[in-house]
């Protein structure tokens, strides 16, 4: 009797399973992934490959890493000798450590043979595709073109009151600043913490490359430099009195910050500006959509304002943001990856991509005028372009950047002093270089 | 004097229920967090009295819409809880018509009925989530049978005893356990990652607790009865391997489970976990062995069994308590451990489980700390279930058996 | 009854081994053939899966390897262990473990022993109560310490801040200012553990027999008195057993200063050895060298584990 009902089951089991069997293979039609960071371009990425499925049947998944993990995650699949991802769209510092690590595959043929790159706007080639720079050779296409720029309340800076009250406190009209003084100046103007009302948010966080894309171009701007490119000398470039200047001066502005500021990244800094908290807000432009979007932004999405990122006293540099798209060597639809790649560079394909809200790195579309006016920020955004500057891109990146994070971090909250930070990045990145070989010759 | 005795006994009351407020506060916050509307999350000042909104639990779904099934899957489970309650409380009250036992089968056979129809329906999946992220109810449907033949036993008894009783109160238990994992299981393959991850976690989770106390519990009954050579140090051993912080063990974990190409799947973390769980699982099994008095065994070799039967029949049935609660303190374990689950799982990938998920859920525009809440406040619930389920157990679990009550 | 059968060691000698049987060879397995296959899969299983990853990186401790590239190993002595042990940073790291593990397992023992004092009497619902306490220690770190990050944050909707708003004129900066970030994490630590030190320190409460009281009291003995001579020496076993677990965890401690204080912010205030050396392996792929740094933090913990065992079997030798 026991053994009749156990038999009935295990053959019901049996039947089961074989009816289930052929299921796991009717989804074998080809599909790409992508992976990107999580963020509305990805949205809009995801958005537009529809066309692409719509025109091969080749299925298209955007994965969104979220960005404090987005280094890591990518890097640990990729060490994992992952197959997961097919394309890559990876920052622009990744370029050095995924083509002598072999992550990356090698494009330059391919790219000659099918890619027109002169209707690509050429910095953004160097910038995310070319590595070493200046030799031709090419690791990735661009896919997105950023820039670090700021968003400002309207309403605030507009208002007849305030503008009496600015001019007569420091004697030239509020508007947006052009220097980093007179961001100081407004920041401070704006700070009321009994009204809830700050200054500015910017980034400050110990996350990723936070403090890092945040600071840097504060830091080139009052005179200060990584080091040299040609010999990868650092001492004497980073520690320099004027990016001490340059550190201090950062610090500062945490005072017309909210008091959570130090752990500011793109989310909490957005958060920031959309609960109506601070007056101006540093962001990549990639992310103000949000800032527009009257779903998420309750309070301003109608009144606020774009400028670029202001001059310092020795010059006027922006951090580069923005990313290129990479065909990962564990992927096995190396070519129907190449295929996606060679439709998304199509003119029209970019235009759609610029509409929709992606940063195009197509020349003519890029500087077209429709561009231009597709959002409030986009002309902000396109005049940013002369000034961009980058981070270092080669192999040890990593370790550089880490290092810049915990000194930054500490001097930012007090633990170490600007000079102590910047002598100990400095330190600590000869040592790195050294490490790796770059002084042996 | 007696009046005073008695104040101080009420102050420590009143001290006691402070101390729980305390304690429950951020899971209380973490609720009411998950059902605020985004405009009373970010308020200057926290908001205690809010309209309750269900928008972040809607988050967690998918994005084109709940499958019907889930909403019959989730009646019968809210059904058997609630007759599980219902027996609980009036327990020897009702007339012999409404017996444990007639009801516990019509409402199986209503379960998998539900189970056979969510098969029909379902099983060509109308969206797809990832290239591998798939699951299939047949799997679930198997599940079902396993646990509804498990239950027999239960079934043909009548209600006489407490302790049969509280047996037969697990036909309501287990399909309201597998029915949650039939919802989740629907929600996935209706798109939803967030239900996707957690069904990993369920999957992970089980499949290395059955093999860890599988293992342990053969284990704990070789070191509880036989003369091993060197049984101190062995057992030291086993539990040294439980001491040793994750970071350091993940390092070659890593590399060697990408050179085998075992990141980032279901069979590499359940070994993982297995492996850090069969040691929890030795001692605290061994703990539950020990209690078993010899002279069972004696009796059941005189009566002419082998020692391997004596085990499945003597052994296996009295220590059904120990086992079941090293189960639950090894699921726990699996469920929410993070480090291992971090660095060997990708996004987005096959085996993600829900901890690294939550945890880097940031949202595309700005920190949702609504939908993050939401997503925490699911994962925590079922640990609080079982929390208040193995109370009696928690002293043992937490030492190791050290310590016992 | 809580008996405190073995203090984790001599948790062996509970029964007597069954004498050898060697004579079943006609009915099944043997005893030897049953022992082996019942231990075997146990052995093996820990043996792939943690003594040799172990071994490998031992092995990987002494090369300089970077997973990351594609050279191979390459042979460097202990160069990684000594350029550790000169770095003052990393010293730094162990401080500041060594600083959260002390105040962390410090404010767990007093609060937990604490609640377990007020705890143990008779009332109502006892039960329901001490679970509602244990609930925090069941829950994952990582989960709940990402939701501290709001509870404690001084900006929006910050309810500690607020709960402490009447006393304070501004907010506190939980992870925001380095000198208090530290105590944001033990918060959190103790909120997660304290209730374990509770759980256990109630066991050992209650298995002090009432007579000793009931003879104390007979002899007028003060509060103090009682406390000092019954409760303490018989409940201290028990306590250190707690001790030992906490102090071990929480020098693992990583998963709540990786998201609460977002990898040990800030700067590197809340920085704990784990947390580093997640970093130098996962993000700088400096494998030989965060391999060195493993069997660093390791060789610490086996010590210290070795001197509570040791301590453990001086206090149960007095009792």
């Amino acid at each position: 009797m026991k053994s009749v009902r156990i038999s009935l089951v295990l053959a019901l089991i049996l039947a089961l399973a074989f009816v289930s069997a052929p299921k796991a293979d009717n989804h074998q039609s080809q599909s790409l992934t992508i992976v990107w960071a999580e963020w509305d371009p990805a949205n809009y990425l995801q958005e537009l490959s529809k066309d692409f499925t719509a025109e091969t049947g080749i299925a298209v998944d955007v994965i969104q890493i979220p960005w404090p993990n987005f280094q890591d995650k990518v890097f640990t699949a990729f060490v994992g000798k992952s197959d997961l991802y097919d394309i890559v769209i990876g920052d622009s510092q990744w370029l050095g450590r995924n083509s002598q690590g072999k992550n990356y595959i090698n494009l330059t043929d391919w790219i000659n043979e099918n890619i027109d790159v002169a209707s690509i706007y050429g910095p953004a080639m160097t910038a995310f595709a070319e590595y070493p720079k200046g030799s031709g050779t090419y690791w990735a296409l661009p896919a997105e073109v950023d820039a670090a720029g700021y968003v400002y309340r309207k309403d605030l800076f507009e208002d007849p009151n305030e503008m009496k009250a600015f001019q007569a406190k420091y004697g030239y009209a509020l508007a947006p600043p052009k220097t980093y003084d007179q961001l100081r100046d407004i920041a401070e103007f704006f700070t009321r913490p009994d009204q809830d009302l700050y200054g500015i948010a910017t980034w400050y966080s110990k996350e990723y490359d936070g403090i890092t894309m945040g600071f840097q171009q504060v830091m080139w701007s009052f005179g200060g430099a990584y080091g040299d490119p040609e010999n990868y000398k650092v001492d004497g470039y980073i520690n320099t009195e004027d990016a001490a200047k340059a550190l201090e001066f950062y610090t500062d502005l945490l005072k017309f910050s909210p008091p959570d500021a130090p752990n500011y990244y793109w989310a909490e800094t957005l958060n920031a500006y959309n609960s109506g908290k601070v007056a101006m807000a540093m962001n990549y432009f990639a992310f103000f959509p949000a800032v527009i979007n009257p779903e998420v932004n309750k309070i301003s999405h109608d009144k606020s304002g774009f400028f670029i990122a202001p001059a310092g006293p020795k010059g006027h540099y922006i951090s580069i943001g923005g990313q290129g798209m990479s065909i990962s060597s564990y992927s096995k639809n190396k070519d129907l990856a190449k295929q996606y790649m060679k439709w998304f560079m199509q003119k029209p394909v970019q235009e759609k991509w610029a509409m929709l809200g992606g940063f195009t790195p197509h020349k003519e579309v890029l500087q077209s005028d429709t561009f231009k006016t597709a959002t409030p920020f986009n002309e902000a955004f396109a005049a940013s372009f002369p000034y961009l500057r980058d981070f270092w891109a080669v192999p040890e990146y990593a370790e550089l950047l880490e290092t810049c994070q915990t000194n930054w971090s500490q001097a930012i909250s007090g633990i170490k002093s600007a000079k102590e930070a910047l002598n100990a990045i400095a330190r600590k990145h000869e040592e790195i270089f050294e490490d790796a070989g770059y002084y042996d010759e | 004097m007696r009046d005073r005795k008695r104040f101080g006994h009420y102050l420590i009351l009143a001290f006691v229920a402070v101390a729980v407020i305390i304690y429950i506060t951020p899971i209380y916050w973490i609720l009411a967090t998950s059902l605020k509307g985004f405009a009373d999350i970010t308020t200057k000042l926290p908001k205690f009295v809010f309209k309750v909104s269900l928008e972040n639990y809607q988050k967690l779904m998918p994005s084109e819409g709940v499958p019907d099934v889930t909403h019959i899957f989730l009646v019968e489970v809210l059904v058997g809880l609630l007759l599980f309650g219902f027996f609980t409380l009036f327990k020897g009250k009702l007339p012999r018509a409404v017996s444990l036992r007639n009801l516990g089968l019509i409402w199986n056979g209503i379960f998998v009925l539900t189970c056979l129809y969510s098969f029909l329906t379902l099983s060509p999946l109308q969206t797809r989530l990832q290239t591998d992220a798939r699951f299939n109810f047949p799997l679930l449907i198997i599940c079902t049978v396993i646990a509804y033949l498990l239950m027999a036993p239960f079934k043909k008894t009548n209600g006489i005893t407490s302790q049969t009783v509280k047996k037969q109160r697990l036909v309501f238990v287990l399909p309201s356990v597998f029915g949650t994992i039939a919802i989740c299981v629907a929600l996935a393959n209706g798109g939803s990652k967030y239900f996707y991850q957690l069904l990993n976690s369920i999957i992970i989770g089980g499949g290395s607790t059955i093999l860890a106390v599988g293992l342990g519990t053969l284990a704990a009954y070789a070191f509880s009865r036989f003369d091993i050579a060197g049984k101190d140090d062995l057992l030291f051993f086993i539990l040294s391997t439980r001491m040793l912080p994750p970071v350091v063990v993940v390092i070659p974990i890593y590399l060697m489970y990408s050179a085998l190409g075992l990141r980032d799947t279901h069979f590499g973390l359940i070994l993982l976990y297995t492996t850090f769980n069969v040691s929890f699982a030795v001692w605290l099994m061994k703990g539950f062995i020990d209690e078993i008095p010899k002279e069972y065994e004696d009796a059941a070799l005189v009566d002419g069994y082998s020692r391997f039967q004596t085990f499945l029949k003597v052994i296996l049935p009295q220590s059904v308590t120990g086992i079941a609660a090293t189960a639950v303190f090894c699921l726990i374990t699996a469920w929410n451990e993070f480090a291992f689950a971090l660095v060997l799982t990708e996004v987005g990938g096959r085996a993600v489980t829900a901890p690294p998920s939550i945890t880097s859920a940031t949202g595309s525009s700005g920190m949702d700390w609504g939908k993050i809440a939401a997503g925490t406040f699911v994962f925590l619930l079922p640990v609080a279930v079982f929390t208040f389920l193995m109370r009696s157990h928690l002293l043992r679990g937490v030492t190791f058996g050290a310590v016992k009550k | 009854m809580a008996s405190l059968l073995a203090a984790f060691i001599n948790n062996m000698q509970t029964t007597p081994p069954f004498p050898r049987v060697k004579t079943q060879t006609s009915r099944g397995m043997s005893d030897y053939q049953l022992k082996m296959a019942f231990i075997m899969p146990t052995m093996i299983l820990l043996i792939l899966m943690n003594i040799f990853p172990l071994l490998w990186s031992l092995y990987l401790s002494f090369h300089r390897y970077k997973a990351s590239m594609p050279t191979p190993p390459k042979f460097i002595g202990v160069r990684n262990y000594s350029r550790l042990l000169a770095d003052p940073e990393i010293w730094g790291y162990f401080q500041t473990t060594a600083y959260f593990v002390l105040l962390a397992v410090a404010a767990q023992f007093f609060i937990g022993f604490g609640l377990a004092l007020l705890l143990n009497r008779d009332f109502r619902y006892k039960g329901f109560v001490t679970t509602m306490l244990l609930l925090p220690m069941m829950l994952s770190p990582v989960v709940v310490g990402l939701f501290w990050r709001f509870i404690l944050s001084s900006d929006n909707a910050g309810l500690l801040n607020y709960f402490l708003s009447p006393f304070l004129k501004s907010p506190i900066g939980w992870t925001t200012n380095p000198k208090v970030a530290m105590l944001a994490v033990v918060i959190v630590d103790t909120w997660m553990w304290s209730p374990f030190m509770m759980l256990i320190a109630l066991a050992g409460l209650s298995a002090v027999p009432k007579s000793l009281y009931e003879a104390a009291d007979v002899d007028r003995a003060s509060a103090w008195f009682k406390f000092r001579w019954i409760t303490l020496p018989l409940v201290s076993p028990l306590l250190l057993i707690a001790l030992l677990f906490r102090t071990m965890d929480a020098f693992k401690m990583f998963d709540i200063v990786y998201v609460l204080t977002r990898e040990g912010g800030p700067g590197t205030a809340t920085e704990t050895v784990s947390m580093n050396l997640y970093k130098l392996a996962f993000r700088n792929y400096n494998t030989g060298k965060a391999c060195a740094m493993a069997y660093i933090l390791l060789i610490i913990i086996v010590a210290l584990s070795n001197i509570y065992v040791k301590y453990l079997n001086r206090v149960k030798g007095e009792a």
